[in-house]
């Protein structure tokens, strides 16, 4: 995800959790990737007690591990998404028998079930679940508005409006827009290619 | 209808949010139109993407951040104590508890975590009262000081329990050790994690144990020295049934 030019990269950042500025720096990775952290620990685990659990840990190694990451090797991005997926893998062994689906969850990592597919399928389809996450981070905060409540919620454009007391028009524009916007942003993601596979 | 009409409709076209006289007169006009019908599959791409987005209503725990950077704290002053030299040996550690001293800014900070914590937890809470051994208790009552805590166990979903120490009077673990907080339950003993402590009048710790923990009656805060081994040292400085 590309980083405005007057704030410090993810990168940045990074290179300060050795350093005395380390609570700043982690908390600006926090309110980054948290909710993406979360939003796919949802999904792969079901359960939003693991799912904190997993957001708690990916951040504390974050922290820990920082030394590790090599910017000439990858993203940020991709990287704390290689941290989450391992935590999240050890979570899943260590609670497997406890993990059930979340009724409005996918229960990616539900193994016990014969339909579902195991974890390393769950974890392979969570990298693709990762980015559009980013993409849809990357939206400002009214374009990923419209985009929740039409997508998600499945409120007609009418509905929006008289939810959120934006003119009807106005949430109309802003539909076209967000998905416009989300295309860019998926593709710098390069998520498009494979979620047409 | 004309193309500047349709067009600011396509993406709610797409996502299917038109009323259905809306949806029906741009679906007319799309028929006979090259340069709309051009615009489409990109919205639909980015709409079908969409399937395999994790939930939108991901937002984690507003307590989360606040415990990691305590977390984050707590290892850094742990990893700090363990760098400076050791002035004392092994038999006066414990003495060094007695020695109340206050911090107050870590002491405003975690209780606000605390506060934060305790929204997000579920109930019943179960609290149990932590004091030193005999041993050490007679030494501290010879002193004339004291220090003590309870720990609130609040059992999450699945079984799994968020701790949270209250705890007075302790001092700064000594340097290369934390303190460690156990449940016990007969020959056999789970951790529940390491911390520290500022060495504040009073200090707030917040641990998530196993969901086997439950079942086991008995808590333990130890001192440990950083040398991983897997089961609690000798040097029990707080003790608590469960009741």
């Amino acid at each position: 995800m590309p980083e405005r030019a007057d704030k410090p990269s993810d990168e940045q950042l990074m290179n300060l959790l050795t350093g005395p500025e380390v609570e700043g720096a982690l908390s600006t990775l926090y309110d980054r990737y948290s909710r993406t952290v979360f939003g796919v620990g949802l999904k792969l685990l079901g359960d939003r007690s693991l799912a904190e659990e997993l957001v708690q840990e990916v951040f504390l190694k974050v922290w820990r591990s920082s030394h590790t990451f090599d910017s000439s090797r990858g993203t940020f991005s991709t990287w704390i998404y290689r941290v989450t997926r391992n935590v999240a893998l050890d979570l899943y062994r260590k609670y497997a028998r406890r993990i059930r689906p979340e009724s409005n969850g996918d229960a990616l990592m539900s193994a016990s079930r014969d339909a579902s597919p195991g974890p390393q399928e769950s974890v392979d389809d969570s990298w693709l679940s990762w980015r559009i996450s980013r993409a849809l981070e990357g939206l400002s905060a009214v374009h990923r508005e419209v985009i929740e409540l039409a997508y998600f919620q499945e409120l007609s454009q009418r509905e929006i409006s008289e939810q959120t007391g934006v003119p009807l028009g106005t949430v109309k524009t802003r539909t076209s827009s967000a998905l416009k916007r989300l295309r860019v942003g998926l593709a710098g993601e390069d998520a498009l290619r494979e979620a047409r596979r | 209808m004309k193309c500047a009409e349709v067009q600011p409709n396509l993406g709610a076209f797409v996502l299917g949010g038109l009323e259905p006289d809306e949806a029906a007169e741009v679906r007319r006009h799309l028929a006979s139109c090259r340069s709309c019908q051009d615009e489409l599959p990109e919205l639909e791409e980015a709409s079908q993407v969409l399937k395999a987005a994790p939930p939108p209503t991901a937002d984690p725990p507003s307590y989360l951040k606040d415990a990691i950077l305590s977390r984050v704290r707590a290892e850094k002053l742990a990893s700090s104590n363990e760098e400076l030299p050791s002035s004392r040996d092994r038999g006066s550690k414990i003495r060094r508890f007695m020695i109340p001293t206050v911090v107050a800014s870590a002491l405003v900070a975690m209780a606000a975590i605390g506060i934060l914590f305790g929204w997000q937890t579920e109930s019943p809470v179960v609290t149990v009262q932590l004091i030193p051994t005999p041993e050490l208790r007679d030494e501290l009552q010879a002193e004339g000081e004291d220090y003590w805590g309870v720990a609130e166990l609040h059992p999450q979903t699945f079984g799994n329990q968020h701790v949270e120490l209250k705890l007075n009077n302790l001092e700064k673990p000594s340097p290369g050790s934390v303190y460690e907080l156990w449940f016990v339950s007969g020959e056999k003993y789970i951790s529940a994690g390491g911390f520290t402590t500022e060495g504040s009048e009073k200090t707030n710790v917040y641990l998530t144990a196993p969901p086997e923990t439950p079942n086991y009656r008995t808590l333990l805060i130890t001192e440990e020295p950083l040398d991983n081994e897997p089961a609690p040292s000798e040097k029990v400085i707080l003790r608590g049934d469960v009741p």
